[in-house]
């Protein structure tokens, strides 16, 4: 008898010992540069953890809508990445599972973060996701082009009307579309914020058509539509930004960091006549912050494993993530090791970056934002003036981000 | 048992995967987008009442203390906040009357105590945690059942602009399209039917686009489009200026129409040309000899015989054209020029009103039949 119950515990410890819980993290594939550094990162923790597995299970195409169906279906993946620009929607519905407590019990220092980054994730006081890494707006230009044409470059130092004015010297001088600029609310929001503006006022109402507001939506629109000195990546048969510039069909674009990987992989000769300086100012110094968390699905079975991983991912994994995949550090040690020339202009722009999200009661913003760019597309055609723009905003804005 | 009922049990045995695979991924989805469309269903809910959590922690997270550190409820009973505890530390999704039921009937004495006398230390599912301190109402918190709204989302829609802009370019993308694209694809048969050289390449040719993915399709025509694109270069030696087609708002809809006649006109050349070879070469040859001119045979004997295709291929245009999604999704990147199946599709999965978007779906489904009744009455069937 005693036998067979050492046997039975042999096995059982055994068992035991050999039992491994895999976490799978999920988001969307990015580019080769990208793919690699992560199956980098994953092969460090499989390597230097037995119990923890990871596995990474990339969700390509729309990455939010297949995620919400998996979420609601119970099969959502135990860590994903979460987008700022949708993180208050998944927060309020309790999708997500707040870090707070494992940030105690582990002493886990979120001080190393930048705090704008930090400040991204929380949502009701409690902290849901960890910033994986950002991208702020900087503006690109190409030397070539203004060397051509004889026209001084753009600097750090320039406002608004030094980029119109440059813009139109070129254009007088023969170059036909300076400018590319996209019909997207986001773009705008720089120029709504650098007149002293703001997006919502203290009811979380639109404050879209406050005079400060105005000013800076009618200086982005009348680029394209009274001076002509922009246009719509489309125009000149790109796809969008990056690509305008990779075809040198446009000499000024304002995009993120991941345009420099872009321009290096498919257009290597255009990228050494590529400057980046910080985005144009008038009152204030703005730029927009695009950032991913890494955060746990509150439905996990596995939350402290899930953790563990998380604080990998955002430690190590994006030292791993910086070094290779050229993505800018949300952790302030790991960004003051990276010392590419090209990224400064990102790196000075999240001190005074605004994260991407407009606060709104239900943290819907979605609807609000197909409706704004709508209406962004018809005052670049014409369709409507401003003003109509701006009051149909404001008599139905209530209605789009009550979510319902 | 006699032999017949034997047969039919063995019938429908044999019959059984395909019965059940029926019920569940059409019958069931059809009768549950029914019931959503008067319910405010929101996937993100689904769940919520599933999720595990450990009541301990969540309390100690609550009131910043640890359950070690408490000896009484006194102590902690002031510290405690309960919509707020509820909300966001254990979790559950509240809307206003359940708000109502937690404040009126949540047995916050019983959890304070058990929490004192360290009874929570365990993991448990939300709707477990609800019944245990809830005094009534447990049934709100069993599972995620949406609220029933009545007709709300279907008055909710008179007052939807995009509802509006959406269907109206459905209609006018449908009575656009399946006109041109049956005398198209008439035309095309009828040439497909005579006995020139090439034939099989010209049908061949016609046919190509309608199996070719609509991705893929959308893509060329994506290029052929844009601005510096061929189609603005041709237009250019008669002295046209070039548009950007698909990011123009006045544009982009005709400019799909076009791309889908020239996709789906092949496709239905195939149908008509079953029909034209099943018209018998003896009328033909009477109407020669009658002296019938190849233009009157056209209108006199291929129009007529043909009716039975003309109906079935106008049907399956219509429908198809009043569902019209993927060139739309691929191509249109303005919410002016959509259609209301991909205005269907943005509110069920990116704006998560799911029973918002049924409720829209079954307008579409109303509105397709009763097209469809329609033109089976005014085309009799003569078969």
């Amino acid at each position: 008898m005693k036998k067979v119950f050492l046997v039975v515990l042999t096995v059982l410890m055994v068992s035991l010992s050999f039992s491994v819980t895999t976490i799978t993290i999920s988001g969307w594939p990015g580019n080769p540069d990208e793919e690699a550094a992560i199956k980098a990162a994953v092969d460090e923790f499989n390597a230097t953890h037995k119990d923890i597995q990871v596995d990474w299970e990339p969700i390509p195409g729309n990455y939010l809508e297949t995620l919400k169906t998996r979420i609601s279906a119970g099969t959502a993946p135990d860590i994903f990445y979460v987008d700022v620009y949708f993180f208050e929607e998944l927060a309020g519905k309790n999708i997500l599972l707040p870090l707070d407590l494992f940030i105690k019990k582990d002493n886990f220092n979120l001080n190393a973060y930048f705090e704008p980054l930090v400040n991204a994730f929380k949502y009701n006081e409690r902290v849901y996701g960890i910033a994986k890494d950002f991208s702020t707006l900087a503006f690109f230009f190409n030397k070539e082009i203004f060397d051509k044409y004889g026209v001084p470059y753009p600097t750090s130092e320039d406002t608004w009307f030094d980029l119109l004015d440059k813009a139109l010297q070129l254009k007088r001088k023969g170059f036909e579309t300076p400018l590319v600029l996209a019909a997207d609310f986001n773009r705008v929001i720089p120029f709504i914020l650098g007149t002293g503006g703001s997006l919502v006022d203290e009811n979380l109402n639109t404050a879209l058509d406050t005079p400060a507001s105005r000013f800076g939506i009618k200086f982005y629109v009348d680029m394209v539509t009274k001076y002509k000195v922009a246009v719509e990546p489309q125009e000149v048969g790109a796809g969008w930004i990056g690509e305008a510039l990779g075809k040198e069909k446009v000499a000024m674009a304002m995009t993120g960091p991941w345009t420099i990987g872009f321009l290096k992989g498919s257009y290597p000769d255009v990228f050494k006549k590529i400057g980046v300086v910080e985005m144009p100012s008038l009152i204030r110094k703005v730029t927009m912050v695009y950032t991913v968390s890494w955060s746990i699905n509150r439905n996990t079975p596995h939350k402290n494993e899930a953790w563990e991983v998380l604080k990998f991912l955002v430690t190590r994994g994006q030292e791993i993530f910086v070094e290779r995949a050229g993505v800018l550090a949300s952790r302030k040690d790991i960004a003051a090791k990276d010392t590419d020339p090209i990224k400064v202009p990102f790196y000075k722009g999240a001190e005074y970056a605004y994260p991407w999200k407009v606060p709104t009661p239900t943290g819907i913003f979605s609807i609000a934002n197909d409706q704004i760019n709508s209406r962004l597309k018809d005052l670049f055609y014409g369709k409507i003036t401003l003003d109509e723009a701006l009051k149909q905003i404001k008599d139905n804005y209530f209605d789009w981000v009550s979510g319902k | 048992m006699k032999r017949k009922t034997k047969e039919a049990i063995a019938g429908y045995l044999f019959a059984l995967p395909i019965i059940i695979t029926i019920l569940t991924f059409t019958i069931y989805p059809i009768f549950a987008a029914f019931y959503y469309s008067f319910t405010d269903y929101n996937p993100l809910n689904a769940r919520n009442l599933e999720t595990k959590f450990n009541p301990q922690e969540a309390l100690e997270f609550h009131l910043g203390v640890f359950q070690t550190d408490v000896s009484s409820v006194d102590e902690i009973i002031d510290f405690f906040d309960l919509l707020s505890f509820i909300k966001y530390d254990v979790g559950v999704n509240l809307d206003e009357t359940k708000e109502k039921i937690i404040l009126e009937n949540f047995d916050t004495q019983k959890l304070l105590k058990d929490f004192v006398h360290g009874k929570l230390n365990k993991e448990m599912k939300l709707s477990d945690f609800m019944s245990e301190y809830l005094k009534s109402g447990k049934k709100y918190f069993k599972r995620y059942i949406p609220n029933f709204l009545g007709l709300l989302n279907f008055k909710k829609m008179f007052n939807d602009q995009y509802f509006r802009i959406s269907l109206f370019n459905t209609f006018f993308y449908t009575v656009i399209v399946v006109p041109v694209q049956t005398f198209l694809a008439l035309i095309l048969a009828v040439a497909a039917n005579s006995k020139i050289k090439g034939v099989k390449f010209f049908k061949l040719t016609f046919f190509i686009p309608s199996i070719t993915s609509s991705a893929a399709i959308s893509m060329i025509f994506w290029m052929i489009y844009s601005k510096p694109g061929i189609l603005n270069r041709l237009l250019g030696y008669f002295g046209f200026q070039p548009i950007a087609w698909l990011e123009n708002p006045n544009t982009a809809l005709p400019a799909i129409m076009v791309m889908n006649i020239w996709t789906t006109a092949g496709y239905f050349m195939i149908t008509f040309l079953a029909g034209l070879q099943d018209i018998p070469s003896s009328i033909y040859e009477a109407a020669r000899i009658d002296g019938a001119t190849p233009n009157k045979i056209f209108w006199k004997i291929i129009l007529p015989l043909l009716r039975p295709q003309i109906l079935f291929v106008a049907t399956m245009g219509t429908i198809g054209c009043m569902q019209v999604f993927d060139q739309i999704y691929f191509l249109i990147k303005n919410m002016r020029n959509i259609t209301i199946s991909f205005y269907i599709y943005k509110n069920a999965f990116e704006y998560g009103n799911m029973g918002y978007a049924s409720a829209l779906s079954l307008v579409l489904f109303a509105i397709i039949l009763s097209l469809t009744l329609i033109q089976r009455k005014l085309v009799k069937e003569t078969y």
